[in-house]
């Protein structure tokens, strides 16, 4: 079946195509609007930040990934939250138009449901070839972790689309973290991979910031270390130019998120059937079956230590890691296609005149 | 009023004391630095409400809303008008013309109390706020909020 996706939850506004058979996604073409020269669509006009940007180029990507009659496309899958409500409103009327207009059945994605699955993208079209990707396709039960500016929680992916929250931030989300402590650090545009970048000549042993929610829960809080990362740049304002210090200090802090998202998915995995030859602690959670795999998903999926240190824990563990691509890991609407090709084959789709925005959606 | 809180409880407990003064229909500025008690307020001030919502910080999200499901642990007639709350972040923004992507106007109800943080990144005076709450960090947890 050949999807196409189409996103503009909030920042950002995508449109990609996917085709699926069985369990492979592969990837036929992906639009994301920040990685347009907006030049060449309007001759030098910078549209303002605000719903009407999503609009302005929604039609433009759509003309680069289809044809106006929709031919070759099986289904339609469109972001239907979380996110702003206009923001959404965009994609999700785009979507219903089209799916009226062509006669093909639609599919409403969920955002996070959408990070989740760009880890089946299995493979990418170059050319006239395949590319494979590096990851195999998960097997269920999966754990996922969700890590993005805007959410960070332990999923269990029982099949497809069955989600159980086993736990989430109670505060900040760890890519706002990363943000937050960049802009203390007066570090621009984006944050997050800047604060990764100084971290890798740092100390990660220079500063012990706090790791909360030391307890049996499998919650979240990075609040009190973005306000512990401030109190130490306070204490040591004469030292804000020193590179050494910098380094120490973004090394330091990316060791105390990654330690904790480590952590809390080591908690979840021995609560679940695993081998049995690996400790227990905490009440046990059930499941039809032992867990196979651990999947990364969200914007912080990009982080390089992140991804060093599940994959040490994935073989400890003995479960098989999968990490998203990393043009997979920000917005994107290949992933929501993904999502959508695997609600089409259970035939999940919706009346195009009934679809409407949810933006407070959560996976569960 | 000025207030010294000590603890993320106490903070919680006077966004309780500040909640069940509400009617409806307010306008809660929450103006202060990375860190000194903003979302932690929000939370405190959700649950006096009576909603058993998970309070998150609306950074990224920019808008949250909250709706009113239990009658709560306040006994406050009034309270009982407010049916939702929307909770908002302006860390991220810049410019005013940002603000109309999210239509606000639509959010100014009877029934609906809204949480903004960040107002103050807006160079002029964009909201209104029937209430303004100021966050200064004190000594380690200690915060002086002052409600206007």
């Amino acid at each position: 079946m050949r999807i196409l996706g189409i996103e503009s939850s909030c920042d950002e506004t995508a449109v990609a195509i996917v085709d699926g058979t069985g369990d492979n996604v592969s990837l036929v073409s992906s639009f994301i609007r920040s990685q347009i020269d907006i030049h060449e669509a309007y001759g030098g006009v910078i549209p303002e930040v605000a719903a009407r940007e999503h609009l302005q180029m929604m039609f433009p990507m759509l003309h680069k990934a289809v044809a106006p009659n929709g031919e070759g496309i099986d289904a339609i899958a469109v972001t239907v939250g979380p996110g702003l409500a206009p923001a959404l409103r965009v994609g999700v009327e785009t979507a219903k138009a089209l799916a009226y207009a062509w006669g093909k059945p639609l599919v409403p994605v969920c955002h996070l449901e959408g990070h989740i699955y760009a880890v089946w993208i299995t493979a990418c079209r170059v050319g006239e070839g395949l590319r494979p990707s590096p990851t195999a396709t998960p097997q269920f039960p999966a754990l996922c972790l969700i890590v993005s500016g805007g959410h960070t929680e332990l999923v269990l992916m029982k099949g497809h689309g069955e989600y159980e929250r086993l736990g989430e931030t109670v505060d900040d989300a760890a890519g706002e973290a990363f943000d937050k402590v960049a802009k203390m650090m007066g570090l621009g545009y984006p944050g997050g991979p800047k604060v990764a970048e100084l971290a890798q000549g740092g100390d990660r042993k220079a500063f012990d910031f706090p790791r909360a929610m030391n307890d049996n829960s499998l919650n979240f809080s990075f609040s009190g270390l973005k306000t512990s990362v401030l109190y130490m740049l306070r204490a040591h304002e004469a030292e804000m130019q020193d590179v050494k210090f910098r380094e120490n200090i973004a090394a330091s802090f990316e060791e105390a998120v990654v330690d904790v998202l480590v952590k809390k998915t080591r908690s979840a995995l021995l609560r679940l059937p695993l081998s049995p030859l690996l400790e227990r602690g905490g009440a046990p959670i059930l499941t039809e079956a032992p867990i196979r795999s651990l999947i990364l998903a969200g914007g912080v999926a990009a982080n390089l230590s992140l991804r060093k240190a599940l994959e040490v824990l994935a073989k400890e563990m003995k479960v098989s890691l999968h990490l998203p691509p990393f043009e997979f890991s920000l917005d994107n609407a290949a992933m929501i296609a993904t999502a959508g090709y695997f609600r089409a084959c259970e035939g999940k789709f919706a009346d195009p005149l009934l679809v409407k925005v949810d933006p407070n959606m959560d996976i569960v | 009023m000025k207030y010294t809180t000590h603890s993320a409880e106490e903070t919680k407990a006077l966004a309780a004391e500040l909640a069940r003064t509400l009617t409806g229909g307010e306008f809660v500025a929450l103006v202060g630095d990375l860190g000194a008690g903003k979302t932690t307020f929000a939370q405190g001030f959700v649950s006096a409400l009576g909603s058993s919502s998970r309070v998150k910080s609306p950074t990224f999200t920019v808008m949250n809303e909250y709706k009113i499901d239990r009658q709560g642990g306040v006994s406050n007639p009034a309270i009982s008008r407010i049916a939702r709350i929307v909770h908002l972040d302006f860390y991220r923004f810049s410019d005013e013309k940002e603000l109309g992507a999210l239509e606000l106007e639509n959010e100014k109800r009877p029934d609906t109390v809204i949480l903004a943080e960040w107002p103050n990144i807006f160079a002029k005076d964009v909201f209104k706020p029937d209430v303004t709450v100021t966050f200064k960090h004190a000594e380690g947890d200690t915060r002086e909020i002052e409600v206007l």
